[in-house]
């Protein structure tokens, strides 16, 4: 495990951030287009869905929670800037 | 035990994002053709591991591109049936894996019982697509964008390139895409997605062999 995946470990075992989070991601998949869908594993997954497993933070919900939030840092960091 | 310069893929279809794979996967079999490397096409129902194992002992092929669904210690084939598992033996070939978390345990295991390269992802292998487009994937102009970096870690060694080269120059397109996407060029459901490409970027691993070539 490298060390940006140990912080959102971290951030994500937190109670009070995982809550915070959890509210951004609601957020954030709230704008998802309607003309879109993803495949996470052997399930796919609309807007409606994805919110609920957010929601719900099981499994589906805490791996979209930890996808967000990598991209987040990334933007952040400037580091989705920093392969040219 | 050395290897035939052979291409095998395993392309199970019996569900959604499996059909995907299966459909975006003869991109790969057709290149391969023309390199006259030989290619067995495990697809549907023959994507199981009876069938796989029974390839990988008697072709010996160099070169192994894995679609289906995973987790980090199993591939599956057809009906989400284990195809590879920690025991696997496939041979001394690369294995390229468009399957989840493989690429967190599963990888090293292969490389231990012989495979000389491994490539994957150590967590979800994302994959955005149009829902409109879901009867014809090849035209799906979302799922273009993350399974044709994914497909240049085969074509990229089938031109006899490293798997370093062929790990490298994916990631380098899953960038550049990556760049389009969250540019004032792209579309909404483009600049949407490309919170997933990021994912799939920071999560393809090479395990083994660098050098290795097929």
């Amino acid at each position: 495990m490298n060390d940006e995946d140990k912080i959102i470990d971290q951030i994500i075992s937190d109670p009070a951030l995982k809550e915070q989070l959890k509210k951004l991601v609601i957020e954030r998949v709230n704008v998802m287009p309607d003309t879109l869908r993803i495949s996470v594993g052997s399930d796919d997954f609309d807007k409606e869905s994805l919110l609920n497993h957010v929601r719900e933070e099981d499994e589906v919900g805490t791996q979209i929670m930890e996808m967000e939030l990598d991209f987040l840092r990334g933007l952040a960091s400037g580091a989705v800037y920093a392969n040219e | 035990m050395p290897t035939n310069r052979a291409l095998l893929v395993t392309r199970p279809n019996h569900d959604l994002i499996t059909q995907y794979f299966h459909k975006w996967s003869e991109e790969v079999l057709h290149a391969a053709e023309k390199k006259n490397i030989k290619v067995y096409d495990l697809k549907g129902k023959k994507a199981v591991k009876s069938e796989l194992e029974s390839y990988a002992l008697t072709q010996k092929p160099s070169l192994f591109f894995l679609n289906g669904h995973g987790n980090a210690y199993v591939i599956m084939g057809h009906d989400n049936e284990p195809i590879v598992n920690a025991s696997s033996s496939l041979g001394e070939g690369i294995i390229y894996a468009r399957s989840c978390d493989a690429g967190q345990a599963l990888g090293a295991l292969l490389i231990k019982n012989g495979a000389k390269t491994f490539i994957g992802y150590k967590r979800k292998f994302i994959c955005g697509y149009s829902p409109d487009k879901i009867t014809k994937p090849e035209l799906d102009p979302i799922a273009r964008i993350f399974l044709e970096p994914s497909n240049l870690v085969v074509l990229i060694l089938i031109k006899g390139h490293t798997s370093q080269d062929a790990h490298n120059r994916s990631k380098e397109a899953m960038y550049k895409n990556f760049r389009k996407m969250i540019s004032s060029a792209a579309s909404y459901e483009e600049r949407y997605a490309a919170r997933w490409m990021w994912g799939n970027l920071n999560n393809q691993v090479l395990i083994g062999n660098p050098k290795s070539k097929i």
